[in-house]
């Protein structure tokens, strides 16, 4: 029986990918290509020479002991000055997330009862909320802290303290256990919790709590959103410039309790659906002890800030409703926006991680598109050639769907964001943590693997960082999914109905 | 009682809601459908208080409570869920995992000071009761309250709708929580692997006596009363009982006997010559679940019951027929859509006297008093009689017309029944 005719347009869609390969093959590996006829050339001609004839050409040059003496103490100088000036590498050694425990969990149709006995006099608010929750991408297992558990919620000052130690302490005493460290070796440790800023510093919670040194080097940032986690690296990784032989522990989280929107605007409403509890605790170390044992290595970490546009600054703005109740106010242009933040951030990180190939098809479609012609398609660097694994901040649905589209991922490179979603809800700046945790639970990860992890926050803010691999992560591992990993991926429909 | 109504306040406040779901979410899609007997004893609700001392209680916090009651709703999701109806009307329970409400509560006296109030029915007011609508889809079945007394005793207020369960099913369902507080694995099987057949009716009649059809309450399950029904409760020992009647009759039937012909006395115009009784089904209690598993029976007598003598009574009473098969059938009639009610539709004797309300221990020890009673009963009232702390004691509460109940105290008085009566 003779083979199938292929059809023509799979046969030309082949040629064109064989085509591309060929192309990509060629520019990414130009230097090989170009070095080895002429490392052959040479090897040719020497051995053309002849071993006297070699022996008189390095006669003529009249070495003397001087002249090898300056030029071997030439090559020491540059070596040296050029190991002192490199930047120390900066090791992720291990991190944990908090998993919270089930009595704090809030089924939908519990939060949509809650929020019909807390709006009763508000209908449409109420009905709001639900078609929010129907299309949030959330499971039934995310969850609330006990303060917000009550009808009417009950936020008090001891009850979001309670939920600062209850998420950070638990997540610490396991980066503890899974790591070895002790807290008396802790040199430099920054906390992030956007919302909940209160004297004493949960920095210095921390240290009270786990009696650290009096010269550690803390920081607490409040107020930077949801891509504070990733600032806060920044921060470690100047700081462990500075410091050598150090580590770092940074802690991630954000405190629900006194965010939660007690009104009824509906604007304001939408965190309340998507907001859930969580935390990470990060150790990051510049120790080359901690080189063999450390899980990641940070490759580089871009910033991109874009409040210096109104539009951008005004998009996630905390204020009063008229009836003096405080909450977050997104808005309608946040998709767009956060779009913007992203093509900045590309534009910075894109010639620091893409191959050759695509950066020269960038380069040609950008001239092109200047030059000749503006209706030439952008072309699109693809990153999937950069990364293997992408870790998406999971703010809601919309923000992971705009990023597969813009970056044309594919469902898997985008499920471990979409299954964070599902299991532990919008945990803002610890989010990237479980879903990194979610990639190694499933035994994706591989030594050498590139990981991008990508996070939006007010102000407007795209803050990426660029992880690879230092070993591959074997399964089982512990951590927030170890008891559910098997049932994931779930297939998440369009609207729940509730 | 005094105490209770100075200046109106009650000495219960400060209470704080929220609720309590399941540990792991269940199935989606999974529905419970209701029996027959279910959907006839919508209208009615149990209300059953546990009451512990601070000994006992003193350092269980509200975490310590809710905590064991998530694990046990994963293996009872239908409690938890939420009533819709079928296109034809017929109610079912959708298993969304929405949850029970929980009630936190202070009280303002000792337990001893409490328990020293002899009429038990104050116990009513440590229950946080809501009846089940005006929306199906946003009422909880089951209320907890958790009362902390002043010397730090505990009382748990459970109100529970009958329509899921008897009382047996209550206390096993309190039980299973006291036996998970305790770090016991628990197993609670699902209702339909328990098939109930239901005994034959004894009796040709097609219409059971013992239920009542009352007009639709919709969306609302309360069943309303021509008179403001009150509550009275009174102890009494199983030995001044027996004395009543030396025979070895069973001391429930004895006390339903003489208490018939006490409340028949009072409503001389109209003297009750049918009266419900509602007992354990035996077999059911092989294998406790939550499920309607009680025996509805009718005794109707052609004589005058306050004439009558004690012996007659309890023959008549001997000769129950079972209507609990007729019950279900006429639950199910017009696919579940009928109202009625039970309890009250004649005058109601409740068995409760082998339920085991004192197995739920809290740090191995049982609670210091126990209160039950069922709420939304009709016109003709009921009896509800259930153990008490001590052995050879049973409870007894009795819901009436509130222009009956004097009378008939008077005369359970005149009988011996109640010793002192303020």
């Amino acid at each position: 029986m003779s083979s199938p005719k292929m059809p023509d347009h799979l046969s030309s869609s082949v040629k064109h990918k064989y085509v591309r390969l060929g192309y990509q093959y060629l520019v990414n590996n130009f230097l090989t290509l170009l070095l080895i006829p002429i490392m052959a050339y040479t090897a040719l001609e020497l051995f053309r020479m002849g071993p006297e004839e070699i022996f008189n050409h390095l006669n003529s040059l009249h070495f003397n002991l001087l002249h090898i003496l300056c030029s071997s103490f030439l090559v020491i100088f540059v070596s040296t000055v050029y190991f002192m000036s490199k930047p120390r590498t900066v090791y992720l050694v291990d991190y944990s997330c908090f998993k919270p425990p089930v009595t704090c969990r809030v089924p939908f149709a519990t939060f949509m009862e809650h929020s019909r006995l807390n709006l009763i006099d508000t209908p449409k608010s109420v009905e709001f909320q639900m078609r929010i929750l129907e299309r949030s991408g959330l499971g039934e297992e995310t969850c609330l802290p006990p303060a917000i558990h009550y009808i009417p919620p009950t936020p008090t000052m001891d009850a979001a303290r309670s939920e600062a130690e209850l998420v950070i302490f638990t997540a610490m005493d396991d980066l503890f256990k899974k790591t070895g460290l002790k807290p008396k070796d802790i040199d430099i440790l920054i906390v992030n919790c956007s919302l909940f800023s209160p004297t004493p510093s949960l920095s210095a919670m921390i240290i009270n709590k786990y009696k650290l040194r009096s010269n550690i080097k803390s920081l607490n940032l409040s107020g930077m959103g949801c891509s504070a986690s990733l600032i806060s690296v920044d921060v470690a990784r100047d700081l462990l410039q500075v410091h050598p032989n150090s580590n770092a522990v940074i802690v991630s989280t954000e405190i629900i309790t006194p965010n939660y929107y007690q009104g009824k605007e509906r604007a304001m409403l939408l965190p309340n659906c998507l907001f859930r509890m969580g935390a990470a605790a990060i150790l990051l170390s510049n120790r080359r002890s901690d080189r063999w044992r450390a899980k990641y290595k940070l490759c580089h970490l871009v910033r991109t800030h874009r409040g210096a546009e109104d539009k951008s600054y005004y998009c996630v703005y905390q204020q009063e409703d008229d009836e003096s109740h405080v909450g977050i106010n997104l808005n309608k242009d946040l998709m767009a926006i956060a779009g913007e933040a992203l093509k900045s951030n590309i534009t910075t990180i894109g010639p620091l991680v893409l191959p050759a190939s695509e950066q020269l098809l960038f380069l040609t479609s950008l001239i092109g598109r200047k030059i000749f012609n503006a209706k030439w398609k952008p072309y699109i660097p693809d990153f999937k050639m950069a990364f293997e694994h992408f870790c998406i901040h999971a703010g809601g649905r919309a923000v992971i769907d705009e990023l597969q589209k813009s970056l044309q991922l594919s469902a898997e490179h985008v499920e471990a964001s979409r299954m964070t979603l599902h299991r532990f809800g919008n945990t803002s700046s610890s989010s990237l943590w479980y879903e990194l945790s979610y990639i190694e639970a499933k035994g994706k990860m591989k030594k050498g693997d590139r990981v991008w992890q990508i996070a939006f926050g007010s102000g407007f803010k795209c803050n990426s960082a660029v992880w690879k691999s230092n070993r591959t992560i074997k399964t089982p591992t512990e951590g927030p999914w170890s008891d559910c990993i098997d049932r994931y991926p779930v297939f998440i429909p369009e609207v729940v109905k509730l | 009682m005094d105490r209770l109504q100075e200046e109106g306040s009650s000495p219960i406040h400060s209470f704080r809601l929220s609720t309590v779901s399941a540990s792991r979410p269940t199935e989606t899609g999974m529905t419970h459908e209701p029996t027959g007997l279910d959907l006839a004893m919508k209208l009615h609700y149990l209300k059953v208080v546990y009451i512990y001392s601070a000994e006992t209680a003193r350092d269980l916090t509200v975490m310590h409570v809710k905590g064991p009651l998530f694990p046990l709703f994963e293996h009872i999701p239908w409690i938890i869920g939420r009533w819709r109806r079928h296109d034809s009307g017929r109610p079912f329970i959708k298993c969304n995992d929405c949850g029970t409400r929980f009630v936190e509560s202070q009280c303002d006296l000792t337990v001893e000071e409490w328990l020293r109030i002899p009429d038990r029915s104050v116990d009513e007011s440590l229950v946080y009761h809501q009846p089940v609508g005006p929306e199906l889809a946003y009422s909880p079945l089951i209320y907890i309250q958790m009362t902390r007394f002043k010397c730090g005793g505990l009382a748990f207020g459970v109100s529970w709708a009958h329509i899921m369960g008897d009382p047996f099913s209550l206390s096993h369902f309190f039980n299973l929580w006291s036996r998970t507080l305790a770090g016991e694995e628990i197993y609670c099987p699902k209702p339909s692997n328990l098939r109930r057949g239901f005994p034959n009716p004894t009796s040709t009649d097609k219409e059971p006596r013992s239920i009542k059809r009352v007009d639709p309450v919709g969306d609302l399950w309360v069943a309303s009363n021509n008179s403001k029904m009150t509550t009275y409760s009174f102890n009494v020992k199983v030995n001044d009982i027996k004395s009543h009647l030396p025979a070895n009759k069973n001391e429930f039937e004895i006390l339903t006997g003489i208490i018939w012909k006490t409340i028949a006395k009072a409503r001389v115009t109209c003297e009750p010559v049918a009266i419900t009784i509602i007992r354990p089904d035996p077999n059911g209690l092989k294998h406790r679940a939550v499920r309607n598993a009680q025996m509805i029976s009718s005794v109707h007598v052609d004589f005058s019951v306050v004439h009558a003598n004690l012996d007659e009574i309890l023959k008549a009473i001997g000769e129950a027929t079972d209507e609990t098969f007729l019950i279900n059938e006429l639950g199910e009639r017009d696919d579940g859509v009928l109202d009625f009610i039970v309890y009250g539709a004649k005058l109601t004797f409740v068995d409760m006297s082998e339920v085991d309300f004192y197995e739920a221990k809290v740090r191995e020890a049982p609670p210091i008093s126990v209160y039950c009673n069922v709420h939304g009963t009709g016109d003709d009232g009921e009896v509800v009689v259930f153990p008490a702390a001590e052995e050879k004691e049973r409870v007894v509460t009795v819901t009436l017309p509130e222009d009956e109940m004097e009378k008939v105290k008077g005369e359970l008085n005149k009988c011996g029944l109640i010793k002192a009566l303020k």
